[in-house]
């Protein structure tokens, strides 16, 4: 674990609390994008390329752009104050869900880069991918040959979902005619 | 303590990015910043898929050509996937989210929680 990758997690975690706090939108928006980014980075230090290409892409870009959109079309409350109010009623129900979290589930996690992690809890399944995937498909990236080969349709079925939220957002954005 | 933090950081990165989110979705009134938050608990959970997938001095799913077989460490494929898709949807139903927010601005001229509770108890 380098010294770049815990820099990416203190980034992360400030820009998710400004993002949080605040008060302006746009500033939680453009706060909200530095973060993505963050992420992405911090994705490829996890070895996950594909992922941060995907976040940095969508999260950061397509993510950024419909919120920006959308407070184009709506309304930017102006006020002098820069951060919201802190709301403690809320801050002590996600405060004690923290607490239980790190005291609780945190203990009973494999340290961060085990070889004997949840994924590799069973090997034959992951290794069987690793193994397999070139002679299998022709692909050497295993990520992109499991969702265009081997779970195919399962990739189709994704393609549905944006399809239905496609229509969704049509219909919910679309005008009464006979009003 | 500190060694346990620093052993699974991700993980504990992960539970207070859960925590920053459902207290967004919780606390901030403006509509927005709740979808915001709803984006950021996503992220959190994205983390640790790729956290679980991760192994220390492996490298990145991508296999050589002529395999062989246990000689090199890999991050587990499968979790990234999961995250892919699970990337695209969450835009996906961000966009109808945003889509009925500026449906409920249009109809109420509001996006604040409280005020919106206020337009709508005068109906």
């Amino acid at each position: 674990m380098s010294a770049v990758a815990y820099t990416l997690v203190v980034f992360v975690l400030l820009t998710a609390v400004a993002t949080a706090l605040f008060r302006d939108v746009l500033s939680a928006i453009v706060v909200f994008g530095a973060y993505s980014l963050g992420m992405a980075i911090l994705y490829t230090f996890l070895l996950a390329p594909d992922v941060a290409m995907t976040e940095a892409a969508i999260g950061a870009g397509v993510t950024t752009i419909l919120l920006l959109l959308t407070i184009a079309r709506t309304s930017r409350p102006s006020s002098d104050r820069i951060f919201e109010r802190v709301n403690v009623p809320a801050l002590v129900v996600c405060g004690a869900f923290l607490v239980v979290m790190l005291a609780t589930v945190l203990p009973a996690t494999e340290a961060v880069g085990d070889p004997e992690a949840i994924a590799w809890a069973n090997p034959e399944v992951t290794g069987y991918y690793i193994e397999n995937t070139y002679e299998d498909t022709g692909v050497q990236n295993a990520v992109t040959a499991v969702l265009a080969a081997y779970r195919g349709f399962d990739t189709f079925g994704e393609a549905v979902v944006v399809f239905a939220a496609g229509v969704a957002t049509l219909l919910v954005l679309g005008r009464e005619v006979f009003a | 303590m500190i060694e346990l933090l620093a052993s699974r950081y991700a993980y504990a990165l992960m539970f207070v990015l859960l925590a920053i989110g459902l207290y967004m979705m919780i606390a901030n009134e403006n509509l927005v910043k709740k979808l915001i938050g709803v984006n950021l608990f996503q992220t959190a959970i994205f983390l640790f898929f790729v956290a679980v997938a991760y192994v220390e001095g492996g490298s990145s799913p991508v296999v050589p050509a002529d395999p062989d077989p246990g000689a090199q460490l890999i991050a587990s494929p499968l979790p990234h996937v999961i995250v892919l898709t699970a990337i695209v949807v969450g835009v996906a139903l961000t966009a109808v989210g945003l889509a009925l927010i500026v449906r409920i601005y249009a109809e109420y001229g509001t996006l604040r929680e409280d005020t919106l509770r206020e337009v709508r108890a005068d109906d």
